[in-house]
């Protein structure tokens, strides 16, 4: 049995999930109606029996510690199980991470205590449930240096992506960080593999790369732009294609680093496809558990005769009361109140938010603790919306935290 | 121009010792009693290279290896401690090499040579 730690990287900005990180870091971003975004990626490390588990942080950090705290201080530290939340801690230089080779880099003491064989190498920000076993079994049969885990993907979206160009026998060849032009799959001109970000290192090699990345002068501390394809020319570096147990397809995986993919995964959830792969009970996510009433949905007598509460093809986590509104299509987490006669549709509604009688809402994003008053209209007028609101290119309407209309 | 080294030591018999024998050599030396004094100097006065002790007071060594490569990644680092031990601890492996205090500099001052020629070369 090798050795593993797991290393969760959740130290960006998350800039492009603006205004949902404007009082969190990314990883610590509602979804799904009961979740943070990082609960995936720390359950699958349960679920695949990796139970030593670093969460690197740097910025806005609270709400994800807060969280780690409630919701992961679960495993026994005294059978050498965790999930401990290191900030950085200028311990190697005075700087922040600069890049995520460097969050690794600085914290080689921890590396140093932990002595792994092996350091797996997570993102805090993807949604996606996967057995790493497999992969590290990969990683000691090809006898490799480095893994690190692909997936098909349509062309299309390179300049989004490390592409990854694989020979027959899985090893990498060439590595292209967002590229207008993608090396394609033979035999798939539309096809291209994609880095999931995943990486499984053998311990010494890890060190030794970020050393010499760390001494390079014309470095972003990056592992898919410089360690990577620097390792290409020096290690056995090998791809595992991702490809979901059960259905024995690419499997689901979203890096939720925008507004509208962050909106377009939490829409998944309501899709027959997806709800059941992210959803087996095999493969359980956990989170921290709220105590909240049951979800309550209210018919409310009117005197112009009776109207009723109803809620189509969403999710409602606990403490919702639907009175007399109707919800279609939507997420709506712990405690969220709407009142009669209202409509929310396509939408993401975040705890404790409360919505007024006869609004209209469509396509929208609210965050925790907004109050939305009577009569208010929010995804119909794209003007009205952006003075108040973040508005997508694609249309979705974000509602900062505790905004006050 | 000779090269100058940056010898980093908290005992002034060593300190002194092998300010001797560089100098002999043919290099200008420059001396730093712990690793904050060598930060210091490496920000004020960058040497070519730099011997690096381990166990010193106020900074140690491994501490001050992360540090020097912050300011100027290009010095090269030699460490040069009593103990072998230290060769397990990674930020031992960001020095270019690693020599074992011995009362014959023969190992260490071979090592300068070698690695100031590579860097010549780069």
């Amino acid at each position: 049995m090798k050795k593993i730690l797991a290393m969760i990287l959740a130290g960006g900005r998350g800039e492009r999930l603006y205004p949902l990180t404007r009082d969190r870091a990314k990883p610590a971003v509602p979804f799904g109606g009961a979740y943070r975004i990082i609960d995936f990626t720390i359950s699958n490390c349960i679920n695949s029996d990796i139970r030593k588990i670093y969460v690197l942080t740097q910025y806005k950090s609270l709400s994800l510690d807060r969280h780690i705290q409630r919701a992961w201080n679960v495993l026994n530290g005294r059978f050498g199980e965790f999930v401990y939340i290191i900030h950085a801690q200028q311990r190697i230089n005075e700087n922040w991470y600069k890049g995520t080779a460097d969050a690794i880099y600085q914290n080689f003491y921890t590396l140093q205590q932990e002595k792994p064989d092996l350091v797996l190498v997570l993102s805090g920000d993807h949604i996606y449930k996967m057995d790493y076993r497999g992969m590290i079994a990969a990683h000691v049969q090809n006898n490799a240096d480095l893994t690190v885990a692909t997936m098909e993907m349509d062309k299309r979206y390179s300049r989004e992506f490390g592409v990854v160009e694989i020979a027959n026998n899985l090893q990498i060849q060439d590595f292209q960080e967002k590229p207008s032009k993608p090396k394609t799959i033979p035999g798939k001109p539309d096809r291209m593999f994609i880095n999931m970000g995943i990486y499984i290192f053998n311990t010494d090699i890890l060190v030794k790369r970020l050393i010499e990345n760390a001494r390079k002068p014309d470095t972003q501390h990056d592992f898919g732009k410089n360690v990577i394809p620097a390792m290409l020319k020096t290690d056995r570096v090998f791809a595992y294609p991702f490809i979901d147990n059960v259905t024995h397809q690419t499997g689901y995986w979203r890096d939720v680093g925008t507004i509208d993919a962050y909106y377009e995964a939490n829409m998944d959830l309501l899709s027959d496809s997806v709800s059941p792969t992210l959803f087996d009970p095999l493969w359980p996510i956990y989170t921290s558990e709220k105590l909240a009433a049951p979800v309550q949905i209210a018919g409310f007598e009117l005197h112009n005769g009776e109207t009723y509460g109803i809620a189509l093809n969403s999710i409602l986590a606990r403490g919702c009361r639907i009175q007399g509104a109707r919800v279609e299509h939507s997420i709506l987490s712990p405690n969220v109140f709407i009142d009669t006669y209202s409509q929310v549709v396509d939408s993401i509604v975040l705890d404790n938010v409360k919505i007024g009688k006869q609004c209209k809402i469509k396509r929208a994003i609210i965050d925790k603790g907004v109050v939305i008053p009577d009569n208010t209209f929010i995804g119909y007028d794209r003007n009205a919306d952006a003075r108040k609101a973040t508005v997508t290119d694609s249309g979705i309407v974000v509602i900062p935290k505790n905004t006050v209309f | 121009m000779p090269a100058k080294i940056l010898i980093v030591d908290d005992e002034d018999n060593i300190r002194f010792l092998y300010e001797q024998e560089l100098l002999d050599e043919g290099y200008q030396t420059i001396l730093a009693k712990d690793g904050k004094e060598c930060l210091d100097l490496v920000q004020k006065d960058p040497p070519d290279l730099i011997i690096l002790d381990i166990r010193m007071p106020r900074m140690d060594g491994l501490e001050a290896i992360g540090k020097i490569i912050e300011i100027n990644k290009d010095i090269p680092i030699i460490i040069n401690s009593a103990y072998s031990t230290y060769k397990d601890d990674f930020m031992s492996w960001a020095a270019d090499a690693y020599i074992v205090k011995s009362y014959d500099l023969d190992a260490l001052k071979r090592t300068i040579k070698e690695i100031l020629a590579k860097k010549r070369q780069l």
